[in-house]
């Protein structure tokens, strides 16, 4: 579904020197696969996720899309990708605490510009129904347990009903036993809805929900 | 458009948040809007004025007047060729000449006016009974003076409303009894019904006293007069006998000796200049609508900073360049037409409490324009920072903390 090939991401430091945040990365992802990225930290693992993800692009490489090569691909057309194929969910949950949870988890969709076959808020209401925040459509993200407001996250990454759902460290703030139910809720996602799950982390026990682990160090797949 | 909505609200949400700093940072657009449409307000007013005073003057009439006074329907401005004056030969060329229907020959003397509460200085108008026609003036109490009273050369006066009430108390105090012009004893036989004007340095009717201009050689030797109004059968003969008096006129006249006025003509040179006036006012008023689009730059350039993890965010899910643009833009608009409509409503409340002053008023094309300039002043100094909250590279932006 997604290929990289010989991917490098460079950042130049004070005009000096050339920093490898990535070093000609080769990774592919299957449809309906459940793949962990593990690699100690500044390993270049969200910059990898980024770049799966269509939100980065490579300084040298290509990446394919369905075997379409991206590089050619406008700044809207991945902006519709990126809605429309792809949900993020991150360490730091990234909700826009000025609107509500159900705002939040709606937001996608005013970004879409074809027609949708599901109506926006029914959806929405159905998806944190099941994800048990029902009594909290209307609160403000900010207002919510850790765990919680990763749930409304993924309600949000799911609304659009993507292909491929991208977690960057969903667990890094959460105890345990709540990262436990989050790595469960994926795992669900995964199996029941054939949804292509892309994890990163660092902690070996989370990694390991996936059949496929990835490991990366100093910007390169080992 | 369905984020339309969406984007809307969300700017409404965010300016309730912050209510100060969205109301001083409209301010100064308020303050340009409401500069603006008060001075056009006033200038529509100054101008329903002056077109009042000509209406009533009737466009069937011509003026003569010495000298060049309009070229090229501006005023020349040369008044030194102010130096001919008219006389009885002139008047008697003009009824001669076809489709004319009276001729009011106008001698204007200022002096010392005695009556019987007061005594003051006030200007006293020498002219035939068509002056009655050819100002489209009215009488209140008593009569105007009329042909026998020019051919007998008879001392009497017809006075403005206020004449009467300051030298005699009121109109009907003030028929029958005597008032003495510069020592010289006239008998007041009307009052006029008053026109209201004056106090913009116009003349005020309402002020002027008014005799025969056979009797007013008392005080006009010579017997010139400054102006002649020539009135027509009807507005349609204008421009024939424009034409039969200039030719008349040259017999006698050098072309830069006189000048035939059309009220119209002169209405348009008057409203030319003063659309000009009023333009520099209005431009000037403009420059705080300038300051306050500045202002609105500013605090969009704030609101970007502060949303950058947000515009990341809205990238991330899928919005486009695009959408992030009209999205600070709509604030950026909203925001200044915010300042538009309280600059509006408040001009209104201003026009409305001088309105029993002066005649001023709103007209549907300032509405429109203040509402115009405002959102284009939103957009004009909202898209700078739009534009660098579109252009952030979504993961520059969602890394941001
Ligand atoms: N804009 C940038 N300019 C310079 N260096 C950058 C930039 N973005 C990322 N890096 C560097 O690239 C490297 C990889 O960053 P990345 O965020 O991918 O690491 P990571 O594996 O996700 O780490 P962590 O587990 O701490 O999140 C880091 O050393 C980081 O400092
Ligand atoms: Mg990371």
């Amino acid at each position: 579904m997604i290929k990289l090939a010989n991917v490098s991401k460079e950042y130049v430091i004070d005009n000096e020197y050339t920093f490898y945040a990535l070093k000609k990365a080769n990774l592919e992802i299957k449809e309906k696969e459940f793949v962990s990225i593990m690699g100690p930290s500044g390993s270049g693992k969200s910059t990898l996720m980024h770049i799966v993800g269509l939100l980065d692009k490579p300084t040298t490489g290509k990446v394919y899309v369905d075997d379409k090569e991206i590089s050619r691909i406008s700044d809207d057309e991945l902006s519709r990708l990126r809605n429309e194929f792809v949900g993020f969910v991150f360490q730091q949950f990234n909700l826009i605490n000025k609107l509500t949870v159900l705002e939040n988890v709606m937001l996608p969709t005013i970004y879409c510009r074809k027609e949708l076959n599901f109506n926006p808020k029914e959806r929405a209401i159905s998806i944190l129904t099941r994800f048990g925040l029902d009594k909290k459509l209307n609160s403000r993200p900010n207002k919510l347990s850790g765990g919680q407001q990763q749930r409304v996250a993924i309600a949000r990454a799911l609304i659009m009903k993507p292909k491929l759902i991208l977690a960057d460290e969903p667990t890094g703030n959460l105890d345990s036993k709540t990262g436990h139910e989050i790595m469960d809720l994926l795992t669900e996602l995964n199996k029941k809805e054939r949804i292509t799950v892309v994890l990163v982390t660092h902690e070996i026990d989370i990694a390991e929900y996936a059949r496929r682990i990835i490991k990366i160090r100093d910007g390169e797949v080992v | 458009m369905k984020n339309l909505f969406f984007i809307f609200k969300s700017a409404i949400d965010d300016f309730s948040r912050n209510k100060m700093r969205t109301f001083l940072t409209s301010l100064g657009i308020l303050i340009g809007v409401f500069a603006v449409v008060v001075l056009i307000a006033l200038g529509l007013g100054l101008k329903k004025y002056i077109s009042d005073q000509f209406e009533a003057m009737g466009k069937d009439t011509i003026f003569l007047v010495p000298g060049k006074i309009l070229s090229g329907g501006g005023f020349s401005g040369s008044a030194s060729s102010f130096t001919g004056t008219f006389d009885n030969r002139d008047i008697e060329t003009l009824k001669k000449v076809n489709n004319v229907v009276s001729v009011a020959p106008i001698a204007l003397k200022s002096t010392k006016i005695n009556g019987l509460l007061k005594e003051d200085f006030s200007d006293i108008m020498f002219s035939s009974e068509s002056l009655l026609d050819v100002m489209g003036l009215e009488v209140d109490v008593g009569r105007f003076f009329d042909r026998s009273d020019v051919s007998k050369r008879a001392k009497v006066v017809v006075i403005g409303g206020k004449i009467a009430k300051d030298y005699y108390g009121n109109a009907e105090e003030a028929i029958g009894k005597k008032i003495t012009v510069d020592d010289v004893k006239f008998t007041i036989i009307g009052v006029l019904k008053s026109k209201g004007g004056g106090g913009m340095g116009g003349p005020d009717y309402d002020s002027y006293l008014y005799g025969p201009y056979t009797t007013g050689f008392i005080f006009n030797p010579d017997k010139k007069f400054f102006r002649l109004s020539v009135k027509t059968v009807n507005e349609n003969y204008v421009p024939q006998v424009k034409e039969d008096i200039k030719k008349e006129f040259l017999k006698r006249y050098k072309e830069e000796e006189f000048s035939i006025i059309e009220p119209t003509e002169l209405l348009s040179a008057i409203t030319s200049i003063f659309n000009v006036l009023n333009l520099i006012l209005v431009a000037i008023a403009a420059i705080s609508l300038v300051v306050g689009g500045i202002g609105i730059m500013n605090i969009m350039y704030v609101t970007v900073s502060d949303r950058i993890k947000e515009i990341g965010i809205r990238r991330a899910i899928g919005a486009r360049k695009s959408d992030i643009l009209s999205q600070f833009l709509a604030e950026a608009v909203l925001l200044s037409s915010i300042g538009g409509i309280l600059g509006l409503g408040l001009a209104y409340l201003a026009v409305l409490s001088v309105q029993n002053l002066f005649p001023a008023y709103i007209d549907l094309t300032s509405v429109l324009l203040a509402l115009g300039i405002s959102s284009a002043i939103g957009i004009t100094f909202g898209v700078f920072p739009a534009r660098k909250a579109a252009n952030l590279e979504p993961v520059e932006a969602i890394r941001y903390e």
